[in-house]
């Protein structure tokens, strides 16, 4: 039999009932483009969370002393880059890289007489491109200038909760290469907001001369930060600039904990997807289900015609594949249409929500990230899950007996 | 030549713990155009009877063979590939699918049969004119009344050309003047087409239609002169 007819049979049974299977095409449509907005979320916390970890935290390319440990700040020479600047001059002729520059990381406890912090130290070279992010989130004062000697910056909230501001003096508190405590006293010069909240409490930034002046560290930095104008180059970089008595770390290797955290999360949302799906997949079989014993009599007709149970069981899988695929289109369009606006307006989480996840750069407000490639995977994902839960119905409607079927007649 | 041959058929429903004897022991032959009607009151078994020589179901114990072929050991699809090919239903209640004009409805067993296209829009025509329904060939059942519903299931069940038709109180919901002209048009169509036709009816307006008429009491085919052969013509 041409399946042509399945379809029209198929069309027209879902008009019959137009507010049932308006309502299905709309669990449908709700369903998906609630899993879009909710992965679009997800993946734009993260890939924020990502992004803005390399953009102020890990570059995408790192090189280190083999012995430098980043937990513990090292100071000690050894466990320093020897002429870091010279290695970023040529890091700097590279096409693939926008910036490299090196930096002194350092612990510290900043106090304004009445209160104390600890927090760490950026020695940076505010020349470079690399802190262009800082200078654009300069809320106040000046960035800094390389031949500032007792200049920092520290961030806005930070200084809101110190009682600081632009020109006031505060004290910095650190033990130094050799071992020894130093302190100094430094004048804030700016006050950044980057709107991580984590990051904004508890960086300080000074030129990286006045840096390794203040720790003794003579011309040595901790590492060279290197950004790249495409991540994708990572590799290709890291291999290139391979060299003895350097380790390199790429932006996976300096953001395991994130990575490692979105990949045990995506387990669990994916969890959350299939309990959505399953809803739907339910509500689908549920109008099949009444379709079917609302349509018993017409089944019985058709068998009786000569129609075999697997053209019964296809004409409902028909209008199934009608509902799902309406709903799909509806749903993507909704969800569509969703993700574009949380990803201009976003939802705020407050400062709170954003300094409790202090391992991640996440701000104060969620964006989502329109990801085509996993929504195209969602509406798959969904078409097949109604198509398995419209098997039960349609199998059920096949295996009616003629006989038995005819006799509500 | 018998089209028909039931061999000491029984049917028994049993629900729960209740045994019912639909049909007890009934052997039968029908002939190939034979315009046979199948009579007898409520639960006497007539519509058993149908169910059983349609392949619609299978008998608890005896024969049924359509067309020399025995049917009690058939398969579900292979009882569907037999009714499209052979059989023809017309039922009691207008038995349109009510999504489909009355156009597609004589259509549906054509595709069913795998008829082209052309063909196929010759044959239902034909038909729809035949039975005075081709005016009205694009309304759906519900834009029809009782009678030309009851026409088009007609048409319908001879759209394949079927060895037989079998009609299941083919005119109980039709008022006399369309019970009368379905009547009409099935008698027509017999002598016409030579189909066999096997009705099951209690209307004595539509018992008169009948060459032969075969009485069923409490499933059993009726002996006392209203048997097997009561009311068979020449």
């Amino acid at each position: 039999m041409a399946s042509g007819k399945l379809w029209t049979i198929a069309y027209r049974d879902l008009l019959r009932n137009r507010r049932r299977s308006i309502l299905t095409l709309l669990a449908v449509a709700l369903g998906l483009a609630m899993l879009m907005m909710f992965n679009g979320l997800i993946a734009g916390v993260w890939q924020d969370a990502l992004q803005n970890s390399i953009q102020l935290r890990t570059g995408h390319l790192q090189l280190r002393a083999p012995t430098y440990q980043e937990k513990k700040l090292s100071l000690q020479w050894q466990d320093l880059l020897d002429n870091p600047g010279g290695l970023a001059t040529r890091l700097n002729q590279m096409s693939e890289v926008k910036a490299a520059a090196p930096v002194l990381w350092a612990g510290s406890i900043l106090s304004t007489g009445d209160e104390s912090v600890s927090l760490q130290i950026f020695g940076i070279d505010p020349a470079s491109p690399l802190y262009d992010p800082i200078r654009e989130s300069l809320v106040s004062g000046d960035f800094l200038t390389p031949d500032d000697r007792s200049g920092i910056m520290i961030g806005q909230p930070l200084a809101a909760s110190l009682g600081v501001g632009v020109g006031q003096r505060v004290n910095l508190a650190l033990v130094n290469a050799d071992g020894n405590a130093e302190t100094a006293n430094f004048t804030i010069r700016g006050l950044f907001s980057t709107g991580i909240v984590s990051y904004d409490e508890s960086a300080v930034f000074m030129p990286l001369g006045k840096a390794q002046a203040f720790a003794r560290t003579g011309e040595r930095a901790s590492a060279i930060v290197v950004l790249l104008h495409r991540q994708d180059d990572t590799d290709k970089v890291a291999a290139a600039i391979q060299s003895q008595g350097v380790a390199t770390l790429t932006w996976r290797d300096s953001n395991q904990f994130v990575l490692q955290t979105v990949e045990t999360a995506m387990g669990f949302y994916v969890i959350l997807d299939g309990i959505v799906m399953l809803v739907v997949a339910v509500i689908i079989a549920n109008t099949l289900l009444m379709a079917v014993f609302e349509r018993i009599r017409e089944i019985g007709i058709l068998a009786a015609l000569g129609m075999k149970g697997l053209q019964i069981m296809q004409m409902f899988l028909f209008e199934a594949l009608i509902l799902g695929l309406a709903g799909i289109v509806v749903g993507f369009a909704l969800g569509s249409v969703g993700v574009v606006y949380l990803s201009n307006v976003g939802i705020p989480i407050g400062a709170a929500a954003s300094v409790a996840g202090s391992n991640f750069a996440i701000g104060s407000t969620m964006y989502a990230h329109y990801a085509p490639g996993t929504f195209m995977w969602l509406s798959v994902w969904t078409l097949v899950f109604v198509l398995l839960a419209s098997l039960y119905p349609a199998r059920f409607a096949a295996r009616q007996e003629p006989v038995d079927a005819l006799r509500s007649l | 030549m018998s089209v028909i041959q039931l061999e000491n058929v029984t049917k028994i429903y049993t629900i729960g713990e209740v045994e019912t004897r639909a049909l007890d022991g009934v052997s039968l032959n029908i002939e190939e155009g034979e315009f046979t009607a199948l009579v007898g009151p409520s639960g006497s078994g007539k519509t058993t009877l149908l169910q059983l020589i349609g392949c619609l179901d299978r008998p608890t114990s005896g024969q049924v063979v359509i067309n020399g072929k025995e049917t009690t050991k058939l398969n579900r699809n292979q009882r569907a590939d037999l009714r499209k090919g052979t059989i023809g239903f017309v039922f009691q209640f207008f038995a349109l699918i009510p999504t489909l004009t009355a156009y597609e409805n004589v259509e549906m067993p054509l595709l069913l049969n795998g008829q082209s296209g052309a063909e196929r829009k010759k044959r239902v025509m034909e038909l729809l004119e035949a039975v005075d329904m081709a005016d009205r060939a694009h309304h759906r059942p519900d834009q029809l009344s009782g009678g030309e519903q009851q026409r088009v299931a007609v048409a319908r069940a001879l759209s394949t050309n079927p060895t037989m038709i079998l009609a299941d109180e083919p005119t109980a919901n039709l008022d006399t003047e369309n019970g009368q002209q379905v009547m009409d048009i099935m008698a027509k169509l017999n002598k016409e087409t030579g189909t066999t036709f096997v009705f099951a009816t209690h209307d004595p307006r539509v018992i008169k239609y009948a060459r032969r008429v075969v009485t069923l009491v409490d499933g059993l085919i009726d002996a006392n002169g209203k048997g097997q052969n009561a009311g068979k013509t020449a």
